[in-house]
């Protein structure tokens, strides 16, 4: 009974580690029609800068902010001084899918390299804000800490606020319909490339926040997040890449099928129970779980 | 009668070439053939990239699983069923290429970033299925030995000669297909296909058997390049064929133009070239051991933007503009 | 369609640029003795020194340049300086075979020293084809027992003692203290792991349960969390035996932390992934280090009384600026001395047969910090035969369990687990070597 408790418990935070990342995949994918593999660099850079935020000023919450704020800037001045040239000399063919992705692969290259040059290689840690010993819940420890808990609350609340600034505003409303159709949006008046930057600088907030909630529990070295940005990407992937609802609901899916595959089966299906569940889903439904037919079309 | 004159001169160019190569194989070191070999295997790799991405508009983030399934299934077929090593070569392709149909029926109900998506989970779990299954080695790996050349080469004949002669040769022959192929009416199918889907689809264009056919045959190249790969290195294993391998192959492709195979071989000389820029760049500059260890990355990354910026469309089509007044596609 | 002009004189051009860069070298002439000039010896190193590996052994090839350059700068070996090339393999065992291959190919060396790991090494060996060109490896960082296989590895020559041997000597350790107790293996799913696996066998040990295995970098915390949570239900202090790198051995430790059972097991860490510090800086509270016990067959780098240490400390300081002296540069160094015996052995006109044959002959009686015997004879490749149980404190310093030093002496197979009186020879004066 224990381990299924743990099982569960694990489940849910591998889920929420993995949700902020598809978060934040599907948040420049629904502003730009972009998938970002670059997002792992930029999350892995911002928190190094909130390492160095913690060594000089020894408070994980300055760090956090600063990580986010950071985020935002960097996320902005790669679309504004990256991404927007290439597309405006990538129009026709399948290229013009291919050439984003390609680029910010490149992207993820050159930010690893650069923090290995400013950093090193050698790996870090950063210290959680809040315990990272489990509760005790009747006499027992469980495999659930106040760190997780924290984790969980950032991640509901991130998916909230960001739902409903896509749903319930104008800027959000901006958004999807610059990402959607950019011509009948610049048609309308949006001014189309800055609202698409300011899509990138939310999303890179997030891959902020991501990272600073993630590495306190693993350790900080140039390559830290990308098996995250694998699993966050199926995860978003079967989630449907429409909503962030999708993306949490996805994350958590992967979390729990790993993490019981592991547990109750055999710990060398690690990496195959992505697939398979990828598979599976999209099988089924072709969009994702919560995608539609309609926007599915890149 | 202009049909037979261009597949003719095809041949012709494919020949020459390949005497070209063997005649150069006697001139130069070991390194160089080795280095060689890498060459024509990696060109082939980008030949199956092109094939499916470029001409029927799949993109695909796992052909690192592809090149797997075929150097398992030829490595098996030498140490397990003791069989002659073209004759593993063959069972590559096609084993690749089974594989690929079947991953081709999943994907053709998928597009963008759903196939991006599947292909990318495929490449990281499939390496790892060999821990499963003892036959596979584990982490270890299978021995994949083609043997030395044979004794009527005499014994001088290095290894890496050998192994430059098998790598070309079956490049060549499979290169000269897949151009064959599309300078068809297959190859007109494709273009339809990664134009414009809907159009093919009214012009009669069974779209879906087109996009799992254009997938088998990649797979098939692909399979046949990953068997040539752990030839070279001896063995396969889960390592050879880590997610990194399909993001270089991406890279190259792109470099060199993903609508037409003439830039192949500049795209596996790019991929062999760059590590080894790196590396006399480096040991000319010094520093930081972080600096020198994660400087050809970085160049490989910086090649990929730049290229993606300014030569989208290969860089064929950069001296096309030049000599030509620009015409609508 | 070679139809269109300037796409066929692309082809064209791409042809032309794919053989020119063929043509472009010349066939060098072919040195006596590769990687040996009157002025300079040439050795090669393939090793993690990125990726989740190269955060624990990323210091071995510095430090071992770090010894080379000292003794460059008192003479070197007969007047010809050593120069160490370094290549990033990652960990994977393919890099591993395509960095080997290059140091032989195009870096011409005269023979690989401290190549690291199990899977790595095993193909790089074939890869590279070291056998044919007769290729000495020498003091290889891994003690998979299978590379002291002549047949199979006919230039290779160890220096730590085997997975199989030390799991012997743990399971001595166990046997004799933990008598009463349930006990467990946690290892990693390759050679690595498996050749501890059968060294507890032959042993005649048997684990509570079937060892869990983990394909290498699958151990995530949640992972871990679970497999302790299954074990914490076994009465008693159980005994947990972790055989795997340090990353893994610092993820299950805070798993342990997490879950409040950091003193519900007795925790034995092999000696791949126990370096203190490395535990330490990786967040594992100095608490739960305390206590961990561990093997080595080295004496621990905080101890400055030793002459090895303090000598290697020093060099540390000042030919590898910036770089924190720990256990892993105290390992590499101890290897850069011995390879420098070795080509001291192999007299003036160094060849590559000559230093095997030199390691063969003398090595068993090479100075070096170690405090168990040297192996190398006729018929042997072992380097290090032997271990003493060593428990780590919180200041990250590894101190004889039970207080007394106690070092043993086996060997891979059936042999028996025996206490040595092993003196280790003198260390010659300054660190520098002057054997013959």
């Amino acid at each position: 009974m224990t381990q299924f408790i743990t099982a569960v418990l694990t489940s849910l935070s591998s889920g929420a580690i993995y949700a902020l990342m598809s978060i934040a995949l599907v948040l420049v994918w629904r502003s730009t029609r972009v998938i970002n593999f670059a997002q792992a660099g930029q999350a892995v850079l911002t928190t190094y800068i909130g390492y160095d935020l913690v060594q000089k000023t020894g408070s994980y919450w300055i760090a956090l902010a600063g990580a986010v704020i950071s985020g935002a800037i960097i996320g902005a001045v790669i679309d504004r001084f990256f991404m927007r040239p290439i597309f405006k000399r990538v129009k026709t063919g399948p290229i013009v899918m291919i050439a984003p992705v390609v680029a910010t692969l490149g992207l993820l290259g050159i930010i690893q390299g650069l923090i290995g040059f400013k950093w090193g290689l050698t790996s870090q840690s950063i210290e959680a804000p809040v315990s990272t010993d489990g509760f005790k819940v009747m006499g027992t420890v469980i495999a659930f800490s106040r760190f997780n808990l924290l984790v969980l609350v950032f991640v509901s609340f991130a998916m909230l606020l960001l739902t409903l600034l896509f749903q319930r505003t104008n800027i959000g409303l901006a958004l999807r319909a610059s990402a959607y159709s950019p011509e009948i949006a610049r048609l309308s008046g949006i001014k189309v490339d800055t609202v698409r930057t300011l899509g990138w600088a939310i999303a890179g907030a997030s891959g902020g926040l991501a990272g600073m909630l993630y590495i306190p529990g693993y350790f900080l070295y140039p390559n830290a997040m990308d098996l995250l940005l694998v699993f966050g990407f199926v995860a978003a992937v079967i989630g449907g890449l429409e909503s962030l609802f999708g993306a949490v609901a996805g994350a958590m899916i992967l979390g729990f099928s790993i993490n019981f595959a592991t547990t109750y089966i055999s710990g060398k299906l690690f990496f195959p129970t992505a697939f398979i569940v990828l598979v599976l889903v999209l099988l089924v439904k072709p969009a994702g779980l919560f995608g539609s037919k309609k926007s599915r079309g890149a | 009668m202009l049909k037979v004159t261009q597949s003719k001169k095809r041949l012709v160019l494919f020949i020459a070439f390949g005497w070209a190569l063997l005649i150069l194989s006697n001139q130069v070191g070991d390194l160089k053939l080795y280095q060689g070999s890498f060459v024509a295997t990696y060109a082939l790799a980008i030949t199956s990239i092109i094939l499916l991405t470029g001409y029927s508009g799949q993109l695909s983030l796992g052909h690192s699983a592809l090149m797997a399934v075929g150097a398992y299934a030829g490595a098996l077929s030498i140490f397990n069923a003791g069989l002659n090593p073209i004759v593993s070569l063959i069972i590559a392709v096609l084993a690749a290429g089974i594989f690929g149909l079947i991953l081709g029926v999943i994907a053709a109900r998928l597009s963008g970033p759903y196939l991006a998506g599947t292909t990318l989970a495929l490449a990281v779990s499939l390496p790892t299925l060999a821990n499963q299954f003892s036959i596979l080695g584990a982490e270890e790996g299978i021995v994949f030995d083609v043997g030395p050349a044979p004794a009527r080469f005499g014994e001088d004949f290095s290894q890496y000669k050998w192994f430059f002669w098998i790598s070309s040769l079956a490049a060549l022959i499979m290169v000269w297909f897949i151009a064959n192929l599309l300078s068809s009416r297959y190859g007109r199918t494709f273009k339809a296909l990664r134009d414009n889907s809907i159009a093919a689809e009214l012009s009669g264009i069974n779209v879906g058997r087109v996009k799992v056919m254009a997938f088998a045959l990649s797979s098939g190249v692909a399979g046949l390049s990953g068997a040539l790969l752990v030839m070279l290195i001896s063995g396969v294993s889960p390592s050879a064929f880590p997610l990194s391998l399909s993001f270089a192959l991406l890279t190259g492709a792109v470099v060199t133009g993903l609508y037409n195979l003439k830039g192949v071989i500049l795209g596996g000389l790019v991929l062999v070239a760059i590590p080894e820029i790196a590396d006399s760049l480096v040991s000319r500059i010094g520093g930081s051991e972080g600096f020198t260890t994660t400087l050809p990355g970085f160049l490989v990354s910086a090649l990929l933007i730049l290229a993606v910026v300014f030569t989208p469309n290969g860089p064929g089509h950069l001296i096309k503009r030049k000599h030509h007044k620009q015409k609508v596609l | 369609m070679i139809r269109n002009k300037s796409m066929r004189r692309a082809s064209l051009v791409s042809a032309i640029v794919a053989t020119g860069a063929m043509v472009l070298s010349t066939l060098p002439a072919q040195a006596a003795t590769p990687g040996v000039t009157a002025t300079e010896i040439k050795l090669g190193i393939s090793s993690p020194l990125t990726g989740s590996a190269g955060l624990s052994y990323g210091k071995v090839p510095g430090a071992m340049k770090a010894y080379f350059n000292y003794i460059n700068a008192n003479g070197g070996v007969y007047g010809r300086k050593i120069t160490l090339i370094s290549r990033d393999d990652k960990y994977l065992p393919t890099a591993a075979a395509t960095q080997t291959t290059n140091l032989i190919l195009k870096d011409n060396v005269f023979a690989l020293v401290g190549a690291l790991g199990t899977a790595t090494h095993s193909k790089a060996y074939k890869a590279a084809a070291l056998a044919k060109n007769n290729v000495p490896d020498l003091f290889i960082n891994t003690g998979f027992s299978g590379f002291t296989d002549q047949t199979k590895y006919p230039t290779t020559f160890m220096v730590l003692p085997t997975y199989a041997m030390e799991a012997k000597v743990i399971a001595k350790a166990i046997k004799d203290n933990f008598a009463g107790q349930a006990s467990f293996l946690i290892a990693q799913d390759d050679e690595f792991g498996t050749d501890g696996v059968a060294g507890f066998k032959t042993a005649g040990h048997t684990f509570t349960l079937a060892p869990i295995l983990y394909p290498q970098g699958s151990m995530t915390s949640a992972r871990a969390e679970a497999a302790l949570t299954g074990l914490s239900a076994v009465p008693g202090k159980p005994v947990v035996v972790l055989f795997g790198t340090t990353d893994v051995t610092a993820t299950i430790l805070k798993a342990a932390e997490k879950l409040a059972l950091t003193t519900k097991f007795t925790w034995y860490a092999g000696s791949v992934g126990a370096d203190a510090n490395t535990l330490l800086a990786l967040g594992v509270k100095p608490t739960t280090v305390n206590g961990v016990i561990s093997a080595s067959f080295m004496p621990d780098a905080k101890d400055l009384t030793d002459p090895y240490v303090k000598q290697f400390a020093d060099i540390n300081t000042k030919y590898n600026k910036g770089i924190t002296f720990d256990n892993y540069v105290l390992a590499a160094m101890n290897s850069a001395m011995l390879t420098v015996q070795a080509l001291r052995a192999a007299g003036k006109d160094l060849t590559r047969a000559g230093i095997m044959s030199a390691i063969e002959a003398k090595g068993s009686t090479f100075a070096s910090a170690g405090l168990v015997p040297l192996g190398y004879s006729a018929t042997s490749r072992i380097g290090y035969n032997g271990y003493w149980v060593s428990q780590l404190n919180e200041k990250g310093e590894g101190k004889p369990y039970g207080g007394k030093l106690v070092i043993y002496t086996t060997d891979s197979g059936a042999g028996a687990v025996e206490v040595s009186t092993f003196v280790r020879p003198t260390m010659p004066k300054n660190g520098i070597p002057t054997n013959s």
